[in-house]
């Protein structure tokens, strides 16, 4: 057993977290098929039996039933089925006679291996920027701005008029981007603030962090960063008394 | 009193009321400690309850009103065939109805006719054959299958097949099982009773509450219920 793989913190984390829901779902599945065919994993895989999504939470009732007592190679067979066999789409709930939300289960292993320092590096280096910037993109308060500004200047040329109103309170729209948009398509939010201003809507952006709509925190299950992420786009809209908060795409 | 007398006695006396009990209670208990756990561990379930979300989606799903159906509709509508014949023999076969007025209970009610029985049972036990042959043989199935789906699966089909025999003197010349069939026949009843609230079987009350949850949530959410 390697020395790296905490089994006691394992097991416990998956215990507290495992309700009427999960230990009902990993009971009653009958594996009756039904949910094979929904799953795009299967079928663009040549209908890969194991690709099917009841046999793909195998690992969470295998890793209960030894206690979580299991070492970093089974943990990495996880990480292969949970990343790389399942995005989490619930559409093989749909078709589920009983409505067994595979996908919670599919999150929930995520959230384990996150516990125990294992998710794929993107993400890692994403949930660090939101921690200490916000955003996923590491964008400072100033280059966010900055960017802003500079879009409103381009788009002005073209359409007398347009602002992109920073941080304007009371507006009826609070507008969130993708972090990507202010570091690599800046055309994006032209565009929108195009749209906005031909509306005639009246729309702001956040100048603190919140502005991020993205939430790739939630991907790897690393859920107290997920929560951060979402109370700050919330706290900003209320700081801005706005009506509705719209998000980008 | 010989060993056959002694289980016979048993099989028609305490091994009854221990079977019946297990069935009733220990599924009472399975809804106690579901509701309970969930009330602690799946909040989201209770803050968000509605009753609408529930009741349209198990009425779907009871029925078959929903998209697997469309789906899958050779292998839906058999699992619908072998419910429905899976409840409905047991309950309404009068020579289990006549069980029940000779008991302490005196209980009667109406049966189905003894022809409907006989076709229900063969029904049943043509869809338990397929379903065994489909995991033994499906690629997809095997993968999925454990040994408890292939065990619980020929408990369930026992006393139908035993039931079966027992009503048509099938096998009433070969040595011990015709003597014996009888209690072969209790005795696989007991079991798969007993056996129901410990394992998958007991969907068929937990799956209310899966049904349901998952309604909640998806309701919520905008999609299909």
């Amino acid at each position: 057993m390697a020395e790296d793989v905490n089994s006691r913190e394992i097991y416990e984390f998956l215990k507290t977290r495992i309700g009427a829901r999960f230990r009902t779902w990993l009971q009653i599945c009958s594996h009756c098929g039904l949910c094979a065919n929904t799953c795009h994993y299967y079928i663009a895989n040549g209908n890969e039996p194991g690709m099917i999504p009841s046999y793909k939470v195998r690992h969470l009732l295998e890793i209960l039933k030894r206690k979580g007592r299991v070492d970093r190679k089974y943990l990495e067979t996880v990480y292969h089925t949970v990343y790389h066999e399942c995005n989490m789409c619930r559409r093989c709930t749909l078709y589920c006679p009983f409505g067994i939300d595979i996908a919670l289960m599919i999150s929930l292993l995520r959230s384990m291996l996150f516990s125990q320092g294992i998710a794929p590096e993107g993400l890692v280096k994403a949930i660090e920027n939101y921690k200490k910037f916000g955003n996923q993109m590491a964008v400072t308060e100033e280059d966010w701005v900055d960017t802003i500004e500079w879009c409103e200047e381009e788009m002005a040329e073209e359409l007398l008029g347009l602002k992109i109103p920073i941080d304007k309170k009371g507006a009826r729209i609070m507008y969130t981007v993708n972090a990507r948009e202010p570091m690599f398509y800046p055309q994006d939010i032209m565009e929108v603030a195009k749209i906005f201003h031909v509306a005639g809507e009246d729309w702001t952006v956040p100048r603190k962090e919140g502005w991020d709509d993205t939430n790739l925190a939630m991907f790897c299950g690393d859920l107290k960063t997920a929560r951060l992420i979402v109370e700050n786009t919330f706290k900003r809209a209320e700081e801005l008394e706005v009506e509705k908060i719209a998000i980008t795409e | 009193m010989d060993f056959y007398s002694f289980l016979y006695t048993m099989a028609h006396g305490p091994l009854l009321w221990i079977s019946f009990l297990t069935f009733i209670l220990g599924s009472l208990l399975r809804i106690i400690l579901y509701v309970n756990l969930s009330r602690k561990k799946d909040k989201i379930t209770h803050q968000h309850f509605n009753l609408k979300y529930v009741l349209m989606s198990l009425f779907r799903w009871i029925l078959p009103l929903n998209r697997t159906v469309a789906k899958n509709p050779i292998f839906t509508i058999l699992g619908y065939i072998f419910h429905i014949c899976l409840i409905v023999v047991p309950i309404w076969y009068v020579g289990h109805i006549s069980l029940w007025e000779e008991s302490r209970f005196g209980w009667t009610w109406a049966s189905i006719p003894d022809e409907w029985a006989d076709r229900m049972t063969l029904v049943f036990l043509a869809i338990a054959l397929f379903f065994l042959l489909r995991r033994i043989f499906s690629r997809d199935i095997r993968k999925i299958s454990t040994l408890s789906d292939y065990f619980l699966l020929v408990v369930t089909a026992l006393p139908f097949m035993t039931g079966y025999f027992l009503s048509h003197a099938t096998l009433d010349g070969v040595p011990f099982l015709g003597d014996y069939m009888e209690l072969i026949h209790i005795l696989s009843g007991e079991f798969m009773l007993i056996l129901i609230p410990f394992t998958k079987l007991s969907h068929f009350v937990l799956f209310l509450f899966s049904r349901g949850a998952t309604a909640i949530e998806f309701g919520r959410r905008g999609y299909t219920v």
